[in-house]
């Protein structure tokens, strides 16, 4: 009934045309499905909650004109200014601002005078304010109180007596128990420091660090060359507010340089890569498809209009319209089928590479299958307006030119 | 004969509108593609120290944690990027190396007395003097600091050309005072415009950021209590019997970039032999407890080493050659198609006495016709491409997703390759024609 003899017959002479096509839509099958599963991850992580109130926050950093400044003094009086402002729901100093890229990082134990087997953790030197100014979620213990927090030297040291750590943090170094009450430890020292509260979620100042979540804020503000704030604001008055405090800041005083940013500018600039790879293999997954679909199209008009007699003499034996065009199309099937089945071999293959060599996310099979059956479609309908025209072909063609 | 076969292939493009578009769109949009990545990864694999290759050397010692090595990215050698300070100041004693310099980036408020200008933050270069002789930075006015400077707190500073024109409107501003912090620095030098990228003279943080706007001596550091503004990483936190400042120079986190210029191979073994003696030598005061291990590395390499081309881009690099073979694939069927249709054409042509040769090689140059179109539109698509990636990031791309004069020339290369490529077998198919067949059939 699908003449699948005669069809075979008649691919064998165009062997190397169906070639072509079914090479085209191998090589599209295993580009488009691992470009794909690529830009899901990078969405996936690029969705990734900050666990803070992101839209209604910016960061202010100082850095003073004079070498021996007042900065605990300095950033007291600015703190208390910002807080003063109608819209400000509160500000906080911090010595790293979130998702900028720019941070520290230590490693924890759990044992006095371990040295190894640490839990590393991006760590916070900031004030009791910044659950309220980061709008993060304390869901276990307690904050900070202010008798907790103390100001030093840059070059003083100071072993804290308390911290508050992210959940991810906290169940990664305690799992299965609750981390509030325990003790952290720096690597070689017997000094402990307590968990007195869990965030829910924080992402911290590196969005793309594999360990990105696991999060440790101590409450010290050590006197350096430069100070950072964190900001956030009442919905919809951030924009207003930056422009005010910058202003309010240089005028409370002059000698010094100023710098503002909103946290979704610094959340876009980690981001670039991320946003670069999704923008740049999208691009390429459609005009691939675009210039396959084009070629199918080209190709299959150009074979019908080589057999254009032979269409004319089947008609004219009895064939119907729906006959010739069904002919194409499933032809079209075999060839793309076959095709898709060797993209899938080189899908994986690739994906192999890839996932060894290239640090890229593993290819599921169930998305391959995805892939495989939308170019499937994608063949069918490029075939499907020169197969519509091939059933148009007069019988009496047939028995014109011969 | 390659005149006639041109105004043949474009009367025969002509012929076919809708089929040779396709072609020509088919190489434009793989030439396009695979352009602009290739640009990106080819201006993110430039080295600025090309010419220095065989004279330049990173300075890795590893004093890092006996309890687990540094390891950081894919290209790393498991030694410690930086250096401590005092193994930098260390190693500056030696007077092997023909030019050597240790530094790191720090930034400093800037104020001019008597100007009513904002202040600014400037990002700065604390270096030893031979930084501009060892990266051949060029002066406009004045030059390096005398050597006294990198030991003794000399408030000596180099302007940017930049700096110098926001500051001084591009005057010779030698012998002028700038406030660092308050403090007078005098100008000894400006240096002329230098931007080297990927900035593989410090690759840390972002290696495709500006040069430093001032440049200071290395003598400064106790003066200023200053620290890295780039990358520190360390591992010991402990007591150094130091207290205060001392405390962090004398302690073990890495933070000093450092490179030698070793002139000879007889050089570059006495200064092994000296990094050696010096690792030694620490390892008996009880320092540098991992095995003995150093590595002076070309600039070539230390840009594989930092990772400064990361794994995406080769991802992006590899995806961009597939898809151009995917339109040389598609543009092989397409010319099939377009060749054959023409076949009784040929076989006329044949029949007249046109050898095979012939042509296949009539055939050849009309597909490399399409080529030299597709490679035109190409360069089109591929600047439109970069544009598009200058516009997503931000600003930070900007000086690497441009094209050279270079890269368009290796574009139309590669759209007549490809081309060529393409037409191989269809003009071959072509040139097998059977002429009687058609002659009979007419």
């Amino acid at each position: 009934m699908l003449e699948l003899k005669p069809m075979l017959s008649a691919l064998w002479r165009n062997k190397v045309a169906a070639l072509l096509i079914a090479l085209q839509l191998a090589l599209t099958l295993a580009i488009v499905s691992n470009a794909t599963v690529i830009v899901m991850e990078r969405i996936d992580k690029m969705a990734r909650p900050t666990g803070m109130d992101l839209e209604n926050i910016f960061s202010v950093t100082f850095k003073p004109v004079d070498n021996n400044y007042d900065m605990a003094g300095a950033m007291q009086a600015d703190l208390d200014l910002i807080r003063s402002l109608p819209g400000v729901i509160d500000a906080s100093v911090t010595h790293q601002i979130p998702l900028s890229g720019s941070g520290s990082a230590s490693g924890y134990y759990t044992e006095p005078n371990q040295v190894v087997g640490s839990f590393t953790a991006n760590y916070y030197q900031t004030d009791p304010h910044f659950i309220e100014a980061l709008g993060l979620n304390l869901v276990e213990g307690r904050n900070f109180l202010d008798n907790e927090m103390y100001t030093i030297g840059q070059n003083d040291r100071h072993n804290p007596a308390v911290v508050i750590v992210t959940k991810r943090f906290a169940e990664r170094v305690f799992p299965d128990e609750s981390a509030v009450g325990k003790f952290l430890y720096a690597g070689a020292d017997d000094h402990p420091t307590q968990i007195i509260g869990v965030i829910e979620r924080h992402l911290g100042a590196w969005p793309g660090w594999s360990l990105g979540g696991n999060a440790v804020f101590v409450p010290l503000f050590v006197t350096n060359k430069q100070a950072h704030y964190v900001v956030r604001t009442e919905s919809g008055q951030r924009d207003a507010l930056l422009k005010q405090v910058e202003a309010q800041l240089a005028e409370r005083d002059p000698e010094r340089v100023i710098k503002l940013a909103t946290l979704s500018e610094q959340l876009a600039e980690s981001y670039v890569g991320d946003n670069l790879m999704v923008k740049v293999l999208t691009v390429v997954i459609a005009l691939l498809t675009l210039i396959v679909a084009l070629g199918i199209v080209g190709l299959t008009f150009f074979w019908i209009n080589q057999r254009t007699k032979q269409i004319g003499v089947r008609r004219a034996l009895g064939a119907t319209r729906a006959n010739i065009s069904r002919y194409f199309l499933v032809e079209n099937s075999m060839i793309a089928g076959s095709g898709l089945l060797l993209g899938a071999a080189g899908a994986t293959t690739i994906n192999e590479i890839l996932v060894r060599d290239l640090s890229q996310p593993v290819l599921p099979l169930s998305l391959l299958f995805l892939c495989a059956l939308l170019l499937l479609s994608v063949s069918l309908v490029a075939a499907l307006s020169p197969a519509m025209r091939a059933a148009n072909i007069s019988p009496a063609v047939a028995t014109r030119s011969v | 004969m390659i005149g006639y076969y041109i105004s043949l292939a474009l009367r025969s493009l002509r012929g076919t509108p809708i089929l040779s578009a396709l072609m020509v769109a088919a190489i434009a949009v793989g030439v396009g593609a695979s352009m602009t990545v290739l640009t990106l990864n080819y201006m993110m694999s430039q080295n600025a120290l090309a010419h220095k290759n065989d004279v330049l050397y990173a300075v890795q010692l590893d004093s890092w944690d006996p309890n687990q090595t540094f390891n950081r990215g894919d290209g790393g050698n498991d030694i410690p990027l930086q250096l401590t300070y005092q193994d930098a100041t260390a190693l500056l004693r030696s007077d092997i190396p023909a030019r050597q310099v240790a530094m790191h980036r720090y930034g400093f408020t800037v104020t001019l007395e008597d100007s009513e200008a904002r202040p600014f933050t400037a990002e700065t270069r604390v270096s030893t003097r031979d930084f501009f002789a060892l990266f051949d930075v060029p002066f406009i006015y004045g030059g390096t600091w005398a050597e006294d400077a990198d030991l003794s707190p000399e408030q000596l500073v180099v302007l940017s050309k930049a700096t110098n024109d926001r500051l001084f409107g591009g005057a010779d501003s030698v012998g002028q005072i700038v406030n660092l912090n308050g403090e007078p620095f005098t100008v000894v030098g400006v240096i002329d415009n230098w931007n080297p990228s990927p900035k593989i003279y410090d690759l840390n943080n972002n290696p495709f950021a500006d040069s430093e706007e001032l440049f200071i001596p290395f003598g400064l550091h106790r003066r200023f209590e200053m620290v890295s503004w780039g990358n520190t990483n360390g591992w010991s936190a402990g007591d150094n019997g130091y207290e205060g400042y001392e405390a962090r120079l004398f302690g073990e986190s890495v933070w000093i970039q450092y490179w030698v210029e070793l002139n000879s191979a007889e050089q570059k073994s006495q200064y092994d032999e000296f990094l050696t003696g010096y690792i030694r030598q620490q390892k008996e005061q009880g320092r540098f407890p991992r095995p003995l291990k150093f590595a002076l590395t070309p600039p070539s390499e230390w840009l594989v080493l930092n990772d400064v081309l990361e794994d995406d881009n080769r991802v992006l690099g590899w995806v961009s050659l597939a898809f151009l073979l995917v339109c040389v694939v598609n543009a092989i069927a397409l010319l099939l198609a377009k060749f054959l249709r023409k076949a009784p054409e040929a076989g006329v042509r044949r029949a007249l006495g046109a050898s095979r040769h012939a042509i296949f090689m009539q055939h050849l140059i009309e597909s490399m016709c399409i080529g030299v179109l597709g490679g035109l539109f190409g360069i089109v698509l591929a600047l439109i491409g970069l544009s598009g990636i200058r516009a997503l990031t931000l600003g930070i791309a900007d000086r690497i997703a441009s094209m050279d004069w270079l890269m368009m020339l290796a574009a139309i290369v590669l759209a007549i390759l490809a081309s060529l490529l393409a037409g191989i077998y269809p003009a071959w198919r072509i040139s097998r024609t059977n002429p009687s067949v058609y002659l009979k059939s007419q």
